[in-house]
């Protein structure tokens, strides 16, 4: 499989959470090209980026929703739960960014072992949904996680399923680090360091000259660009005419996220194989 | 102006009211994890001229511990998430998410409130809830539950809190276009009746027969005045589950027949669940285990004896108590009969004062809401009682409330 160029862009607004401005931008968006759509981050509260997720997912069809999370107004419960919620509704495009807005050092990474945790409470093939047997799930699948960190106590198991991508993507930026060692997507620009992640973007400008970023990206060094978005509407065309030629050229966009984007889930990060299954025909 | 309209609200929990129900023929179990699903849905009950959709909510999961069987044991999706998604694939209905007090901070609430209300164009209402079940607890760092004063004296303040912030965000960014979310209220202890009299905006109860509506209306209403609030700003609509038929004998057969797809021991299972105590080792033909169940159960005592007094004293098997007790769940009316029946049904009702309307429990998904949308709302709307068309954009005006008050204190 080649590898895929990767486009990324956040905003932030609060502007962005009514209806009228919002659905124009998710478009905008996927027009553009666009994997990756982060909504809020820190200090641009208050709106709840889980919810606007929730409200996109049926907006889209590509487009990657992340939530900026805050661990020190979030719960890891509500957490896990709304994000499979979210999971399912996009058909497995999920993904969240756990911001410490002044939460107390580990906080953060407290919040992304006990979420973890309660995902992998449910395993990948809990369902069964056979009407003629009656079976609706198989219970011995379904556990209790008992994580204890140093701010989160969470015994689960969770009264939600195992997302479909087993666990939403995990986007750290270089702005704002959690000291996670296998995340998902980093974020960083450049002369900062980079977080460990499987996936690193660097911060562009959305007018920047794309020849330089690309050749990094041919030479390995990065696997694509993030965009942080003042001006989504004007902003978006202008990133979909420099970069997205790269995306449109990839040969298959089928499958859900992790596929389509080449993130396996971190075999550290779950004791289990991939995202829930649903049964067929049920 | 309609005289005595009747608002309905959808309640479109899972796969439907009754526990077998996921496995008739017209159920979608795999449904309830796609938005596809969601969809047709929501914009099933905005056909049907619904008020608004209702979910509820648990912060524990069901079969947690091996306490319940794994038939018991379904998933959920979060409310707030599950409305939200469907705001943006409706314009009119409105949307009421399930919320504990008592494990969410007044700034998440009011964060994700705000949120929901902005994003839908003001179309959130918020079931306000403490939360009973004693498993929540642990989920959240906790041993045990605080005691039920406790939590309602909590949920007042939170309630305040709440809305003070939004009140503060609508004076920071966009306008929240009801001002705050519908204010609902779903308890019926006292606890909970005081506390309804004095925040809620519309209330969902159980009421199993029209005398028990008309003494619920009636007592809510009186406790509303006496907080000086006006009781006609205040909606009242109790479950009603239904399951229709060309005739009245072909309801009973279509009712049996989704009791049929339950065996013996989901009765059992059910109860046991709504009991709080494993009774699947217990003989059905036997007694009902009253000082066992009284002895296990994680849930409050006087609730459960209330429950299962009278059946012990009538002498009742436990097996027969489990049926019955799946036929009527949770107290709440479930009807039997032709949509003209249905719809005679819901107007009588309303004139004698059991009611402002109902919340639908449609006892298999989604053929029992499609039933309903498809032969009962077009004779409600043919008898002048269920609106043709929505007043307004906003939940509220929907329900047809009046701008909002203070809540009392």
């Amino acid at each position: 499989m080649t590898r895929p160029f990767i486009l990324s862009a956040s905003i932030a607004e609060v502007a962005f959470a009514v209806p009228e401005s919002a659905a124009p931008i998710l478009y905008a968006a996927e027009a553009a090209g666009l994997d990756l759509l982060v909504m809020g981050r820190s200090g641009a509260r208050p709106f709840d980026a889980q919810v606007l997720l929730a409200w996109a997912a049926p907006l889209t069809s590509r487009l990657g929703l992340v939530a900026t999370v805050p661990a020190s107004n979030a719960h890891p419960f509500h957490v896990a739960r709304a994000l499979s919620a979210i999971d399912f509704l996009s058909a497995g495009r999920t993904g969240w960014s756990v911001v410490s807005e002044g939460a107390p050092q580990g906080m953060g990474e407290d919040m992304v072992g006990a979420a973890r945790a309660l995902w992998d409470g449910w395993g990948s093939d809990t369902l069964i949904l056979d009407k003629a047997s009656g079976r609706y799930l198989d219970a011995s699948k379904v556990s209790a996680s008992n994580y204890e960190g140093a701010f989160f106590k969470v015994a689960g198991p969770v009264n939600a399923m195992r997302p479909l991508l087993g666990h939403p993507l995990l986007v750290v930026d270089g702005d704002d680090p959690l000291a996670v060692a296998d995340a998902d997507i980093a974020l960083f620009a450049d002369g900062q360091p980079v977080p460990p992640a499987s996936k690193r973007l660097l911060k562009v400008a959305p007018d920047a000259d794309p020849a330089e970023p690309m050749a990094r990206f041919e030479a390995g060094e990065i696997d694509g660009l993030h965009f942080t978005l003042t001006d989504a509407l004007s902003q978006l065309p202008v990133i979909g005419a420099r970069f997205g030629a790269p995306v449109s050229a990839r040969p298959s966009e089928s499958g859900d996220l992790r596929a389509r984007l080449g993130l396996p889930i971190p075999s550290t990060a779950s004791n289990q194989p991939g995202g829930a299954v649903i049964p067929e025909n049920a | 102006m309609m005289d005595k309209q009747i608002h309905l609200w959808a309640f479109l929990q899972g796969i439907g009211f009754f526990p077998s129900g996921w496995m008739h023929e017209r159920a979608n179990p795999a449904g309830v994890f796609s938005m596809d699903y969601y969809a047709r849905v929501a914009k099933l009950a905005e056909q049907g001229m619904f008020d608004a959709i209702v979910f509820g909510d648990q912060l524990q999961s069901r079969g947690a511990g091996g306490r319940t069987p794994e038939r018991m044991a379904m998933p959920t999706l979060d409310p707030v998430s599950l409305l939200t998604a469907m705001a943006a694939v409706t314009k009119h209905v409105g949307l009421v998410a399930t919320v504990s007090t008592t494990y969410n901070t007044p700034e998440m609430l009011a964060e994700r409130f705000g949120t929901m209300e902005r994003i839908s164009g003001g179309r959130a209402g918020w079931n306000i809830v403490t939360t009973a079940h004693p498993d929540t607890a642990p989920n959240f760092g906790e041993d045990d539950l605080p005691p039920k004063d406790e939590r309602y004296r909590h949920a007042k303040e939170v309630v305040a809190k709440a809305c003070e912030l939004w009140a503060a965000m609508d004076r920071e960014g966009p306008l929240l276009p009801q001002g705050r979310p519908v204010l609902v209220q779903a308890g019926q202890s006292p606890d909970g009746r005081d506390f309804a009299a004095r925040t809620a905006e519309a209330i969902f109860c159980p009421a199993a027969n029209i005398e028990a509506g008309v003494d619920f209306r009636s007592d809510l209403r009186t406790r509303i005045a006496a907080v000086g609030r006006d009781p006609d700003g205040v909606r009242i609509m109790p479950g009603l589950s239904c399951v229709l038929g060309g005739t009245e004998e072909e309801a009973r057969a279509n009712h049996l027949a989704i009791l049929d797809l339950a065996d013996d021991a989901l009765a059992i299972e059910y109860l046991s669940e709504s009991l709080g105590c494993d009774l699947t080792a217990f003989d059905p033909a036997g007694a009902i285990p009253v000082d066992t169940i009284l002895d296990r159960t994680i849930l409050p005592k006087a609730d459960i004896a209330r429950a299962i007094t009278p059946a012990q004293e009538k002498g009742t098997p436990l097996g027969d108590f489990a049926a019955n007790f799946m036929r009527h769940p949770r107290g709440h009316n479930v009807f039997l009969g032709t949509p003209e029946q249905m719809a005679d049904m819901m107007i009588a009702w309303r004139d004698a004062g059991a009611c402002d309307g109902f919340t639908l429990q449609p006892s298999y998904m989604p053929g029992g809401l499609e039933d309903f949308v498809e032969q009962v709302v077009p004779l409600l709307q043919q008898r002048g009682r269920l609106r043709t068309e929505y007043p307004g954009s906003t939940l509220r005006e929907t329900l047809g409330l009046p701008a909002r008050e203070a809540v009392a204190a």
